[in-house]
């Protein structure tokens, strides 16, 4: 198993003694987290709740036969110097590429984008011919703006109110960025940071068959609707894969996304990472106020010089910490801080393919990313019932069949489908533990709309899961089910992730660190939490 | 003689503009294709000796500083302080803010005076920032950089402190920065209806609470005689400096040759040269409609109509025989008041209606009384109300046909007449204007009665376009200078004073 642990740069530290960092959880961001500590030559344990590692980036047999990537499902922003570093590709880490992206709609037609520009050109002009000349142009565009995101997700946060002569010479370095790029490039920055994803799209394009599909991955993950300002930022995500070069936006994962949380943890272990699993953590050990290990549910204590917190804000601060530890104002914000989840997963192990009643056989229809947007108003109306408390009647869904592209993960001839589907607030009218009485009608409301599209879909199913955001919190423990650790809107992102000053990892509690999501850059399979917050730890010798 | 320039609209922008450029010794005229000045914030009258002093009836945001800049005082501009708001309630009691807030909650009413605080905080910031031209994005001089430092400056001297907080609540929606502060629904659901009246938003909608800052951190004084009174001193002000007002002057053309403002023309034919243009009408006006297609660049074109201006808020008024009475309060008569259903979520679902090309079936209703204040309104005894009715939709599905004119009108005097049971009895005139009257009779795009939707987008640099966002344009000697531009947004006069005094920097 330590085959390639003679290639980290100093050899593990010796087993005995103290450990250098105890990381609780090991979701993708923990794991990485403690690999590029290993790497450092830390001595690192990484204890999980579970019996398996990967959190929310989880592969599960749930029938017989069929694997599924029961939350997090496909994989983009997975940051290529961290698969680079962590040799992630040599523990099997692997991405299929999804090519193409099929939304039906309401009256029998339907929209086939791919990654042939001239297919997918033509396809568009069946609606209208002039947004079909300018999505190319677009996709550009957005490549462009890109360009600002990128460093910011690839670092740390800048930080606009610094008073330190060494941030003020950063932000003076990001500005000579920002400058440089030209002014119209800055102006469509701002918009992209304010606009509503429909705002946004409608400035290019004309054609409602492709602004709904395209604006809903502003929304993903987001309690906030197409036409919320705000959502236009996320659209960014989309275009930034391309711009790394190495892989598409979008992929699968082989074998599931909990490959990917295998890889890295196939990498950590190599660097000398412990990793102990079915070891809940009931609170953080504290000394003088300070922290100094985890107390295990089973009442083990484990001292460590750091605590490196892979979970959300929510736990770490309110149940690991406990409210007695923090000032009252610090406090005050981490409960400010929102996490309310607003989607679910349904997952279904099926007989055989089903089909589109608008296009019927096993064609790219069936083979990228299905999107269930027909129109504005109808994604509109799907937030509307959000707002109020209640699953979406009929909601907007992300859709991949992943046997498709990977048959390891179904039996021969049987398939598996993973349907994300928005919105699905935590807090019902009736309250969040009414979701386990309303879990069957959320499904049959996200089969029977499908069962519009693909009329032979409910015959085909052997089993499904369904997924609440109450059964996330519930099994993986994301509070109030969200899916980013912390809703990504403005107020939340950068500097002030998850609380105003404190974006940099580092907590009011002394010996406290935090790498998931709910730190900048956020949520997603993306790694850089974990990364950015070991790199400072190192950086300012925490450990 | 010649002109030296020309202010297209002798609203409150237009106004001020005339009056600095007159005070600076510019021979100056101001067309206005009314019959009388004053736009949406002129006085109307809705019935015979029955009027309201302004289809927009807040003026709680002039500046003390630009009427100072303008003289207003000397002609016969007099403050005066905010009457208490009301906010009423199906069932209850309402309540009369602030005073009345302790009765409800002392934790809201704590939450109160923080909230206060706050804003009491950010009034100089706000007030420095919203008086000022929006800072240079690419500073290409070194009195831009110089300007640039200041606007940075000002952040600092705000504290650390304070400048997160800002950071950290502007971006929100109204109604989660509300939640976080009261408890009580009533409170939270009226405190936010100001963010939202005139926008294409609701109280859920990120960013409207900014709108919310830049409404309530504001001098907050009112003026004796309302929004009327502010433009006739304005009009007294730029008489006197020599300005010239031309009222049923309507410019049908603005004319751009060589690439430069050359005049206007007028619909009687005539033509008007001056080599210096303030245009106060919107902005997707001034370059769509007036200058004519093809002149300028596709680019800049584009960049107008890029501008969301659709109109949310219709106006309702009503002529009473007596005072409107609520059944809550018998014998007390309020200057404003604040109907919604008693939640948030009543203000998004009156919002939700929009999306779908609708008007709500339960509208929010901010209401002014002005002849509480001011007898002279209306006959004695009698009343105006004057009513801000959300939300309307400029392009309802089908047209604001008279059926859906009735149905609408129906609504809101159904609503009003839940809390005042004798309104109806009482109404001797009543007058609905939609977001497309409002169009037709102010000449205004969409019935957007900010001349652009206030959003995080359409704020600062970036309103009215970001190539006009100082008030000079793309096209040399045309300003820009109406609500559609920096400091614009409701009954400020600011725009107007800025844009010429950019030009008069040139």
């Amino acid at each position: 198993m330590n085959a390639h642990a003679g290639e980290s740069p100093r050899a593990p530290a010796p087993a005995r003694g103290p450990y250098d960092a105890v990381v609780v959880g090991a979701g993708h961001n923990g794991l990485v987290c403690a690999a590029y500590l290993a790497k450092a030559g830390r001595r690192v344990l990484v204890v999980e709740r579970r019996r398996q590692v990967g959190g929310a980036t989880t592969t599960e047999e749930i029938h017989p036969g069929f694997k599924f990537s029961c939350c997090s499902y496909v994989v983009s922003l997975l940051r290529p110097w961290i698969i680079r570093d962590l040799d992630l590709p040599r523990y099997g880490y692997e991405v299929l590429p999804l090519e193409e992206t099929f939304t039906p709609f309401e009256d029998g037609s339907f929209l086939l984008r791919d990654s042939d520009p001239e297919r997918t050109k033509r396809a568009i002009a069946r609606f209208s011919p002039r947004d079909a000349e300018v999505y190319k142009q677009f996709g550009q565009k957005m490549a462009e703006l890109g360009r600002l995101v990128k460093p910011m997700i690839d670092g740390l946060a800048p930080d606009p109110l610094a008073r330190n002569p060494f941030e003020i010479l950063r932000l003076a370095k990001f500005a000579r960025h920002v400058r440089g790029q030209g002014e119209e490039w800055l102006i469509g920055n701002v918009k992209m940071m304010t606009m509503s994803a429909v705002d946004f799209l409608s400035e290019w394009f004309e054609c409602e068959q492709l602004i709904a599909p395209m604006s809903v991955s502003g929304i993903i993950g987001t309690f906030l609707g197409v036409r919320s300002p705000g959502t236009a930022y996320v659209l960014l995500h989309h275009y930034m894969g391309e711009i790394d070069g190495s892989y598409r936006a979008w992929g699968l994962p082989k074998g599931g996304t909990g490959a990917i949380a295998e890889a890295i943890a196939g990498a950590a272990r190599a660097l000398g990472v412990e990793i102990r699993l079915g070891a809940p953590v009931e609170r953080l050990l504290m000394k003088h106020g300070r922290a100094a290990g985890v107390v295990l549910e089973n009442g083990d204590e484990i001292a460590a010089k750091v605590v490196v917190s892979g979970v959300d804000p929510h736990r770490t601060f309110l149940r690991l910490v406990g409210e007695e530890h923090l000032e009252p104002e610090f406090a005050q914000q981490v409960k400010r801080f929102k996490m309310r989840g607003s989607s679910g997963k349904v997952n279904l192990a099926l007989d055989a393919l089903p089909e589109f009643a608008c296009l019927p056989g096993a064609g790219p229809q069936l083979r990228g990313d299905i999107t269930i947007a027909p129109s504005i108003e109808y994604l509109e109306r799907a937030y509307d019932d959000a707002k109020y408390g209640a699953f979406s009647r009929r909601p907007f869904m992300d859709i991949v069949i992943p046997s498709l592209t990977d048959p390891t993960v179904a039996p021969p001839g049987k398939h598996t489908m993973s349907i994300f589907v928005q919105y699905a607030p935590y807090k019902l009218k009736e309250g969040a533990a009414d979701w386990p009485r309303q879990r069957e009608a959320f499904g049959d409301a996200v089969i029977d709309t499908l069962a519009q599209y693909m009329p032979n879909l409910p015959g085909r199913i052997l089993h499904r899961q369904v997924l609440t955001p109450w059964d996330l919190e519930q099994v993986y423990g994301l509070t109030e089910g969200n899916i980013f650790h912390g809703e990504l809107s403005l107020e939340q992102l950068a500097f002030q992730r998850p609380v105003p000053g404190w974006s940099r990892y580092r907590t009011p509690i002394g010996h406290l660190w935090m790498c998931a999501s709910g730190t900048h850059p956020g949520g997603g399979i993306m790694g850089a939490p974990g990364a950015l917050c070991a790199r400072t730890m190192l950086h300012v010798r925490a450990v | 003689m010649a002109l030296d320039a020309i202010v297209i609209g002798a609203g409150q922008n237009g106004l001020a503009a005339a009056a600095r450029l007159a005070a600076a010794g510019r021979k100056v005229a101001v067309l206005e294709r009314r019959g009388a000045v004053g736009g949406l914030a002129g006085a109307v009258e809705i019935h015979p000796g029955y009027r309201v002093p302004g289809i927009l009836h807040d003026e709680g945001r002039v500046s003390p500083r630009a009427a100072g800049r303008l003289g207003l005082e000397r002609h016969g501009l007099a403050w005066r302080d905010a009457p208490p708001v009301f906010l009423a309630e199906a069932e209850g009691p309402g309540i009369l803010l602030p005073g009345e807030i302790g009765g409800r909650s002392r934790r809201d009413a704590s939450a109160w005076l923080r909230y206060r605080a706050f804003l009491d905080k950010l009034r100089p910031l706000l007030d420095a920032v919203m008086g000022s031209p929006p800072p240079p994005l690419s500073p290409a001089s070194a009195g831009d950089l110089w300007e640039l430092a200041r606007s940075g400056a000002r952040l600092w001297r705000h504290g650390r402190r304070d400048t997160l907080e800002l950071l950290r609540v502007a971006p929100m929606c109204v109604a989660d920065y509300l939640d976080e502060l009261f408890e009580t629904p009533l409170l939270v659901a009226g405190l936010a209806a100001p963010a939202v009246i005139g926008t294409w938003a609701g109280p859920w909608s990120a960013g409207t609470n900014t709108n919310l800052l830049l409404a309530e951190a504001v001098p907050g004084r009112r003026l004796a005689g309302g929004p009327a009174a502010l433009v006739a001193a304005l009009e007294r002000a730029a008489r006197a400096a020599g300005a010239e007002i031309r009222t049923g002057a309507e410019v049908l053309r603005l004319h751009v040759e060589n690439g430069r403002a050359a005049g206007v023309s007028l619909a009687s034919g005539e033509r008007l040269d001056a080599a210096t243009v303030i245009a106060t009408c919107d902005p997707k006006r001034a370059f769509l409609e007036l200058i004519a297609a093809g002149t300028l660049p596709i680019r800049i074109e584009e960049e107008y109509r890029r501008i969301r201006a659709r109109g949310t808020a219709a106006k309702v008024h009503l002529a009473l025989s007596g005072p409107l009475e609520l059944a809550a309060r018998p014998g007390q008569a309020f200057e404003h008041i604040r109907i919604g259903g008693g939640h948030v979520d009543d203000l998004e679902r009156a919002f939700d209606a929009v999306k779908y090309r609708e008007a709500s079936p339960n509208p929010h209703l901010e209401i002014r009384v002005p002849s509480v204040a001011d007898p002279g309104l209306a006959p004695a005894g009698h009343h105006v109300v004057s009513i801000l009715a959300s939300y309307a939709p400029h392009d309802v599905a089908g047209g604001w046909t008279e059926k859906r004119r009735a149905d609408f009108l129906a609504s809101v005097l159904a609503t009003l007449e839940r809390h005042a049971p004798d309104v109806r009895s009482r109404i001797v005139a009543q007058e609905l204007l939609t977001p497309a009257d409002l169009e037709a009779s102010y000449a205004l795009t969409g019935g957007q009665l900010h001349h652009g939707e206030p959003a995080l987008d359409q704020l600062l640099v970036m309103r009215p376009a970001p190539s006009a966002a100082r008030y000079a344009t793309s096209v040399p000697g045309l300003y820009l200078g109406g609500s559609g531009s920096h400091g614009g947004g409701g009954v400020t006069c600011t725009p107007g004073l800025l844009a010429a005094a950019a030009a008069l920097a040139r």
